[in-house]
């Protein structure tokens, strides 16, 4: 009876990935959010990209606010580790400028959605 | 130089000068001269007739008229500033000793009050007619977490000292931050 006790307390918490409560879920994705804002003006400079520093901001905004939704800890842990990836591979220009500005989608066709277009698309 | 004497010195740099064209005999010239000037004072008048008329207009005060007209004194204004600022840097340039290291102006709490309201004033996403130095952030000026971080790193920006995380979340209204700087800097009055 026991050993099912603790085995369904260990099923139950999982292993934390890097953050044990909430808050600092919250303060890791808010530091990154930082560095990134910091980061942005060099950003701008070193890949000369035809974008603004204010455009980048509210891009950068738009990343973030895209997982607003996002409340388990280990998942927000792993967007913030991704998030800091991109970053250090931006800092360390092991990107390209078409890495860059593929935030922004130009190249992609926004997707059809009245039926002819679909048809043609071949989506469905 | 008085107003009076440069009026009589111009007198009579004219006079010497009719004398010479009169002395050399090209009087032709003068009387050019003369007609230059017959000319001159109707075109005069024109201008002055089209500053009326202009004034005229404007007393019907459209939106654009009087868009023109504040975009006319703002920008007035403006280079009147920069000259000024010019004038007064170059004249201390000549009186004062040069000698300025990178001491910072001290700073009161008056002064510190001003520079954060200013820079929250001048940050897009706060209305600056709430704004107030007990508003909170995110409960009276409806921020989210993230412009609560801007608005913390436009305080390091304008102060030019970083604040650490755990310090940055407690800063919830201007009347924090104005404390947290104050003890920062040491000032105490």
């Amino acid at each position: 009876m026991a050993g099912r006790e603790a085995v369904k307390r260990a099923v139950q918490q999982v292993r934390p990935i890097l953050s044990v409560d909430r808050e600092e879920a919250r303060k890791r994705a808010l530091n990154l959010y930082k560095a990134w804002y910091r980061q942005i003006p060099y950003i701008v400079m070193d890949y000369d990209i035809p974008m603004t520093v204010e455009q980048c901001r509210s891009k950068l905004r738009e990343q973030f606010v895209k997982d607003r939704h996002v409340t388990d800890i280990r998942v927000i842990d792993m967007l913030v580790i991704k998030g800091q990836m991109e970053l250090k591979e931006t800092v360390e220009i092991w990107k390209q400028k078409g890495h860059i500005m593929r935030y922004w989608k130009e190249s992609q066709d926004p997707k059809p959605t009245d039926f002819l277009s679909k048809f043609i698309q071949g989506v469905h | 130089m008085s107003f009076t004497q440069i009026a009589r010195n111009c007198g009579r740099l004219a006079a010497t000068l009719g004398t010479k064209r009169m002395a050399s005999g090209a009087v032709i010239q003068s009387q050019a001269f003369r007609m230059m000037h017959r000319i001159a004072v109707p075109a005069v008048a024109n201008q002055v007739s089209q500053k009326f008329a202009l004034r005229s207009y404007s007393a019907k005060r459209t939106i654009e008229d009087i868009k023109f007209r504040v975009l006319k004194v703002v920008s007035a204004y403006d280079k009147v500033t920069a000259d000024k600022e010019l004038a007064s840097s170059r004249c201390r340039w000549q009186t004062q000793s040069v000698r300025r290291y990178s001491a910072k102006p001290p700073l009161s709490l008056k002064l510190i009050n001003e520079r954060v309201l200013l820079v929250l004033k001048l940050y897009d996403k706060i209305d600056p007619s709430k704004l107030n130095v007990e508003s909170h952030f995110i409960n009276d000026l409806g921020l989210d977490s993230l412009d609560h971080v801007e608005v913390i790193m436009a305080m390091e920006d304008e102060f030019g000292f970083e604040i650490p995380d755990s310090d940055a979340e407690k800063l919830l209204k201007p009347a924090d931050i104005i404390k947290y700087v104050a003890d920062k800097e040491d000032v105490y009055e």
